[in-house]
């Protein structure tokens, strides 16, 4: 359905640049815009038609203890996110999206305790050098503190985020000394039934999108 | 399902051609700048926050050349492409068109703060401009998962 709308998308795009023909020169920045307005207002998770092994993560938590990934979110619905916190923009909003998410969700009436409590939201930093368990911490303290947060070595964390499409390059320096780090763009959701990543946001997922669907995603089941 | 993304894409063309056609002639006039939509989302922790707003550009190309603000040592302007930040020198606003500063593409990035801003707070920022000089923005602080689209 989101690929049809997409080519939809590009369709009108490629119109709207033939119908600026005698424009301004800035009609580039234009159709672009009608691609992300058509993304938003799609509906903002994916269902994966090959679901995602969860990955095979062995790293280090807030607290300086190893963490296995699939043995400590067994069986529990978990939502894991890539990204660094020397990230002003999209790596806080989308953590504090899925923070305030579950804030609301814990208010709903129709699920258990036990079934609020077995939600995992795991943060893995692509920027581990800098993102050490107390940095990661602290900036995880001003978000949700019950937010797994895990460091470790760059290439185990690249290539845990390979395994579910999410391609992430090692920080970079720049020639002035400053670093440049990637976080991933997706939110995963992986399923408490299988432990596989069933569900994929994107960027623009808001915070009443996770509303919405994770008291579905808690018990297993197709947003 | 379609509806909407049909009628903003022709909006949206309909809009082009009578921009195109009507205002060629300002591209060498004296820009007129308005910021608008300013607001800095909520940080988790007092090292780094981001700030973002739109500048409407009724007259010439201006360019955006530096950014200060009292509450930060350092501010920075930043480009994303795929997902990946990049620091620019300044950026260009369009004649007759506009500049956006927005989530998960053009941003601010404040640096050795000298507290954590709190949802509440105005921070003043002053954008530098080539031709139009310096413009004030007293910049609110919102909560951390504020967005324009979403208002909240």
């Amino acid at each position: 359905m989101r690929k049809k709308t997409l080519a939809a998308a590009a369709l009108l795009a490629a119109a709207a640049f033939t119908l600026s023909a005698c424009g301004s020169g800035d009609g580039g920045d234009k159709p672009i815009a009608v691609v992300s307005a058509e993304s938003g207002s799609d509906k903002a998770a994916t269902v994966l038609d090959q679901p995602f092994e969860k990955p095979d993560l062995v790293l280090t938590d807030t607290h300086g203890k190893k963490y296995d990934l699939r043995a400590q979110t067994k069986g529990r619905p978990t939502l894991i996110y890539f990204g660094y916190t020397h990230c002003p923009d999209v790596c806080p909003l989308t953590m504090n999206n899925l923070a305030v998410a579950k804030k609301q969700v814990e208010q709903d009436k129709q699920l258990t305790p036990a079934q609020k409590e077995s939600l995992r939201i795991v943060f893995v930093t692509t920027d581990p050098d800098r993102d050490t368990p107390s940095a990661l911490g602290a900036w995880l303290k001003g978000i949700d503190p019950d937010v797994v947060g895990l460091t470790g070595d760059f290439a185990t964390v690249q290539a845990g985020a390979r395994t579910v499409g999410i391609s992430i390059e090692p920080p970079k320096k720049e020639k002035d000394g400053k670093i440049v780090s990637f976080h991933g763009t997706q939110v995963i959701a992986f399923s408490p039934k299988t432990d596989a990543g069933y569900v994929v946001y994107g960027e623009d997922a808001t915070v009443d999108d996770y509303t919405k669907d994770l008291p579905k995603i808690i018990k297993g089941e197709n947003p | 399902m379609n509806h909407r993304p049909v009628h903003l894409a022709v909006l949206t063309a309909a809009g082009l051609v009578l921009a195109g056609c009507g205002t060629g002639s300002s591209a060498s006039s004296e820009p007129e700048l308005k910021v608008t939509g300013a607001y800095m989302p909520a940080p988790p922790t007092g090292d780094l926050a981001a700030g973002f707003f739109v500048v409407s550009n009724s007259g010439g190309a201006d360019t955006l050349t530096s950014v200060t603000s009292r509450l930060a040592g350092d501010v920075t302007l930043h480009s994303t492409k795929d997902g990946v930040m990049e620091e620019e020198k300044s950026f260009t606003v369009p004649p007759d068109g506009r500049l956006d500063f927005e989530t998960g593409g053009n941003h601010l990035m404040f640096e050795k703060l000298t507290h954590k801003p709190e949802q509440g707070e105005k921070v003043s920022v002053q954008l530098h401009f080539a031709k139009s000089g310096t413009v004030t923005v007293e910049m609110p602080v919102k909560s951390p998962t504020y967005t324009p689209e979403t208002g909240h």
